[in-house]
C-alpha cells in the first residue's frame, strides 16, 4: 500500500531562515541609529546609506520569501487533505416566480391524512354509540318485562 | 520522475530567493572594505563589525535555509521511491502467489 507521509521539516526549514532574515534586515535599518554612529540631524553617512540600501530590500524579499515558503506548505498540507478548501458560494441565479407546486401536493396528502383519522374516529365513536344503545336498549326491556310481571302478578 | 521534476523540487522558487539573501550577505560583508568606509590597517569600526556581523549571519542562514530545504525534499523524493518500488513488487508477487 502506498503510504504518503507528509514532511514539514522543509517548508519550516526555509520559512525559519526567512524569519531570521527578515530580522536581520530590520537590524540594519536600525542599526546606524542604534549602534551611533549615524550623527543625530546630520547629513546620512556612507554606512548608513549602506545599510538602509541593503536592509530594506533584505527585509521586503525576506518576507516574500516566507510567503512563497508559507505558500507551498498551505499548498502541501492541501495535497495531504489535512487542510480543506472551502467550497465557494456559488452566485445566485435571479429568482424568477415559479408556481408553487409541491405546496397543494403536499395540502392534498395531509388533508387525505386528516380524513382517514377523523373517519377512524368517526368509526369508532359509532361504534361506541351503538354499544351504548344496545347496553341502554337492553335495560330498558328489562325494566319492562318486570314493569308486566309486576302488574300481572297484582 | 524526470530530471527536471526533480530539481524543481529539490530547489523551490524560496530557495533561489535565499540565494539572493546569500548574495546580499556577501556584499554586507565586504561593503566596509568596498566603499573604504573602514580605513586600511587600523581596528575595526563599529559599522564595519556590525555589517560583517549581519553580513556573515546572513550568509550562514541562507546556506542552511537552502541545504535544510534540499535534504528534507531529497528524503521525501527517496521515499516516494522507495514506496512506488515496494508496489511493483508487490504487483509482481500478487499473480505469482495465485
Amino acid at each position: 500500500m502506498l503510504t504518503t507521509r507528509l514532511t514539514l521539516g522543509k517548508y519550516t526549514c526555509g520559512m525559519v531562515a526567512s524569519l531570521i532574515i527578515f530580522l536581520a534586515g530590520g537590524w540594519l535599518i536600525l542599526a546606524p541609529f542604534a549602534l551611533g554612529y549615524q550623527p543625530y540631524g546630520a547629513d546620512w553617512t556612507t554606512q548608513t546609506v549602506n545599510d538602509f540600501a541593503t536592509g530594506i530590500p533584505v527585509a521586503v524579499v525576506a518576507l516574500a520569501s516566507f510567503a512563497l515558503f508559507f505558500i507551498s506548505l498551505i499548498g502541501s498540507l492541501r495535497a495531504g487533505g489535512i487542510l480543506v478548501s472551502r467550497p465557494r458560494p456559488q452566485p445566485q441565479a435571479p429568482v424568477e416566480y415559479q408556481p408553487h407546486v409541491t405546496a397543494p401536493l403536499a395540502s392534498v396528502t395531509s388533508q387525505s391524512d386528516l380524513d382517514k383519522t377523523l373517519a377512524t374516529l368517526a368509526a369508532a365513536l359509532a361504534a361506541d354509540l351503538t354499544a351504548r344503545r344496545q347496553a341502554g336498549g337492553d335495560q330498558q326491556s328489562d325494566q319492562q318485562v318486570e314493569q308486566m310481571m309486576n302488574r300481572r302478578e297484582a | 520522475m524526470h530530471v527536471g521534476d526533480a530539481f524543481r523540487r529539490l530547489v523551490p522558487p524560496g530557495s533561489w530567493v535565499l540565494f539572493l539573501f546569500f548574495l546580499a550577505g556577501i556584499w554586507l560583508a565586504i561593503s566596509p572594505f568596498a566603499m573604504t568606509t573602514q580605513p586600511s590597517g587600523t581596528h575595526w569600526i563599529t559599522p564595519t563589525i556590525n555589517n560583517v556581523a549581519i553580513g556573515a549571519i546572513i550568509m550562514v542562514v541562507s546556506l542552511l535555509g537552502i541545504l535544510g530545504y534540499m535534504l528534507f525534499a531529497l528524503r521525501d523524493l527517496i521515499r516516494e521511491a522507495q514506496a512506488k518500488q515496494d508496489i511493483e513488487r508487490q504487483a509482481i508477487e500478487l499473480p505469482a502467489n495465485q
